[in-house]
């Protein structure tokens, strides 16, 4: 079995002139639940298309499985960003269809979608119509039709979007299920609570590159962790901002400041023995929501940057 | 069975169920009814109009007495044997009060197309258009008149008629069998074939065409849908063809074989009835179908291609123009080739490869060899494969913006580029 179900490297894809995508690499370790995490627009689903093979890179390879993608288009799963059914299809034959494209007999198709849709409570829509069905609903039948025929791999582009919450949970607890019985999950999001509840690992794309790749805590370590601390009432001013790091900041009655792991148990050590007292303390990690909007802000800038430059060089020349 | 051919008849299936399971698809059975409903009204409308416009038309001989009755008797033994039809003669006897001939040509009420006067040896015809038929009429006329009064009264000729028993089919009686078929695969192509391409819109429209991307080559895509769209065509021509064959035993069972025999002893109609291909009906109505699926096949691809393009129903409408147009440019070209078999014309008919169905089913109508229709066959399989594969590249290069049918341009012209920033930096470095 290989150790990675997709390995795609170096992607790279020009719409005309503008690089919608550069030199992306994603690698996803069978068995793993891995996100794709980006601001609109910053290249995920053109990366996730160019690694299923859908539409071609104009550098870089994807190999999934070790093979080319349109080799095992069977052993995938894939649930586009644009939801696309058959509206005058029933949701059965719908999930049947799906399967059949991916080489499911019929029977067996329609046999697995009442399971499924028993499962997740849809059994009344069972013989419905898809035009009659909610936006959420007809999601749910396709995300059923993505993977009745087991697939090893399953891709799914902004799986959580148009979703009410129930139905969030109940796609979280399917994916989790999936990948327990042995499937590859790899989805893209922009919604930070799934990926930090759901991914083993995680890439974060902004502005057609990848600016991270690693595990949530990976993630979460990018940022110091924050301090809340509140004195005694009575405390001097001056001698917390002496005892403090600098750069904390007074905020009603708090401190607010970052500290690295290391400077923890000596920070302790220091307000325990200052006489300042303590009324509240707090140390909290950052969430995968701050990192990700750390990632993407630094990214901006450093564009914002280089845009200036140009603009200077312009003038100049 | 392959994968592909799998994932083709998957496609194939859901397409044909789409459209067969339909109520509207009983609209579109019927179809041929509203068309033949139509063109009845319009010809009856148009016959009714001719009808009335030649029983108004007239020939006028203004004759002495004395020449009456013989311009009469020759006007009966003249006009059987003339084969064009001749209009009513009516006689007028000579005297002063006679009109003027040209009076006669504009009298109102009736269509004058010539007007005979003066003496039969050197008489004065006045014709509604130069050397017109009806004017050449009257002076055959005349000029019976004359011998018969010159030779006195002779002995009826007493013919004896004999028909070929089996004659064989007339060369442009073949040819009209050929047309025939060019027409009914022209019009059954251009009814069924430009429906793929509503298919592939309705595919974009809501989204599907990404998950069949994703799932099956698109090549499968593709043949699935023409697959799908020739069931339907099949299953229409099926419909009609028992149709026909149901209301030809009923129409046989209510007509009077006194009548049918009395038709079929008219030698036109006997003719019309024993017409025959070159190549004997078994042959030219298999060629002829499979020539169709081939038709269909390739001008379906075409639609497929052009609507792969379009993103909105407008512009599918739009881009669908020019292939109708270009249709019509073939039926046309292959008409022209059915009536001048082996020319010049029909060959290069028969070698391109739009027009080759058409003007192929039209050779077997009039030629007997059969070895070449296989060839043909051969010849235009491979175009429709090459359609499907040109549609594919340039579907997957507009719609999934896949760019792989212009890659090499856009990596030569982002070289290019490159190769200009680096030349202008070398420059910059040097001065």
């Amino acid at each position: 079995m290989n150790d990675f179900s997709v390995e795609a490297i170096g992607l790279t894809k020009y719409f005309g002139d503008f690089k919608a995508v550069d030199n992306v690499s994603l690698t996803v370790p069978t068995g793993s639940i891995y996100g794709v995490l980006g601001p609109n627009g910053a290249g995920k689903t053109t990366s996730l298309r160019m690694t299923l093979g859908i539409i071609d890179p104009d550098e870089g390879t994807s190999r999934v499985f070790g093979e080319r993608p349109q080799a095992v288009r069977h052993r995938i799963g894939y649930l586009p960003e644009e939801r696309g059914l058959y509206p005058g299809m029933k949701a059965r034959e719908a999930i049947a269809f799906m399967g059949a494209l991916r080489g499911l007999d019929w029977s067996e198709g329609r046999r697995r979608a009442a399971t499924f849709m028993t499962e997740l409570g849809l059994e009344r829509v069972i013989d419905e119509k898809i035009r009659k069905m909610s936006k959420g609903m007809a999601q749910m039948i396709q995300l059923i039709g993505s993977i009745v025929h087991a697939p090893d791999l399953i891709v799914l582009d902004e799986p959580f979007s148009g979703l009410d919450p129930v139905n969030q949970e109940r796609l979280e607890m399917l994916v989790r299920r999936e990948r327990d019985r042995g499937a590859t999950i790899l989805f893209s999001t922009h919604v930070m609570a799934h990926a930090e509840r759901l991914c083993d690992r995680l890439a974060i794309i902004a502005r057609s590159q990848r600016r991270f790749e690693g595990t949530v805590d990976d993630a979460r370590g990018l940022l110091p962790m924050q301090v809340r601390y509140t004195p005694r009432a009575d405390a001097d001013a001056t001698a917390i901002a002496a005892l403090l790091p600098a750069g904390a900041e007074p905020r009603g009655d708090s401190w607010f400041f970052p500290i690295e792991d290391a400077d923890v148990e000596p920070l302790l050590a220091r307000i325990t023995g200052s006489g300042l007292g303590v009324a509240g303390l707090s140390i909290t990690r950052p969430a995968l929501h701050d990192a990700f909007v750390h990632i993407v802000r630094q990214v901006d800038a450093s564009f914002d940057a280089d845009a200036g430059t140009d603009a200077v060089e312009e003038a100049l020349t | 069975m392959t994968p592909f051919l799998k994932n083709m008849l998957v496609i194939a299936r859901r397409d044909f169920l789409a459209i067969v399971a339909t109520p509207t698809f009983l609209l579109f059975l019927l179809a041929p009814l509203f068309m033949v409903g139509m063109g009845l009204a319009g010809g009856m409308g148009a016959s009714q109009l001719a009808d009335s416009a030649r029983g108004a038309g007239r020939i006028v001989a203004v004759v002495g007495a004395g020449d009456v009755e013989a311009l009469r008797a020759a006007d009966a033994r003249l006009r059987a044997s003339v084969a064009r039809r001749v209009p009513v003669l009516e006689v007028r006897i000579a005297s002063p009060a006679t009109a003027d001939p040209v009076a006669i040509a504009r009298e109102k009420g009736s269509d004058t197309y010539a007007v005979l006067s003066g003496p039969l040896a050197t008489p004065r015809i006045v014709e509604r258009e130069a050397d017109s038929n009806a004017g050449h009429y009257l002076a055959l006329l005349a000029d019976d008149v004359l011998r018969s009064k010159a030779a006195g009264p002779l002995p009826a000729v007493a013919p004896k008629f004999e028909a070929l028993s089996s004659g064989g089919t007339s060369i442009a009686l073949q040819q009209s069998l050929g047309f025939g078929a060019v027409f009914i695969i022209f019009l059954l192509t251009l009814l069924l074939a430009g429906q793929t391409v509503s298919s592939l819109a309705e595919e974009k429209g809501n989204k599907v065409i990404e998950i069949l991307a994703a799932a099956v080559p698109l090549e499968s895509v593709f043949l699935g849908k023409l697959l799908g769209f020739l069931g339907v065509a099949v299953l229409f021509i099926a419909f009609w063809l028992v149709m026909a064959i149901a209301g030809g035993l009923i129409a046989a069972l209510q007509i009077d074989p006194a009548a049918l025999a009395s038709v079929q002893s008219a030698s036109k109609a006997t003719a019309a009835l024993t017409a025959a291909p070159a190549t004997g009906w078994p042959f030219f109505l298999g060629i002829g179908f499979v020539y169709f699926i081939l038709s269909f096949l390739l001008l379906g691809a075409v639609f497929l291609g052009v609507g792969a393009q379009a993103a909105t129903v407008r512009e599918i409408q739009m881009l669908s123009l020019p292939i109708t147009i270009f249709q019509v440019g073939m039926f046309s070209l292959s008409t022209a080739a059915a009536s001048a078999p082996g020319s010049t014309l029909s060959t290069v008919a028969q070698i391109f490869p739009f027009s080759s169905p058409l003007a192929m089913a039209a050779r077997a109508a009039t030629d007997d060899s059969k070895a070449v229709h296989l060839l043909a066959l051969g010849w235009q399989a491979i175009w429709v494969a090459l359609v499907i594969f040109l549609s594919v590249r340039l579907f997957r290069a507009g719609v999934l913006s896949g760019g792989s049918s212009w890659k090499f341009w856009r990596r030569g012209k982002r070289t290019a580029a490159l190769a200009t920033d680096a030349t202008a930096a070398i420059i910059d470095r040097h001065s």
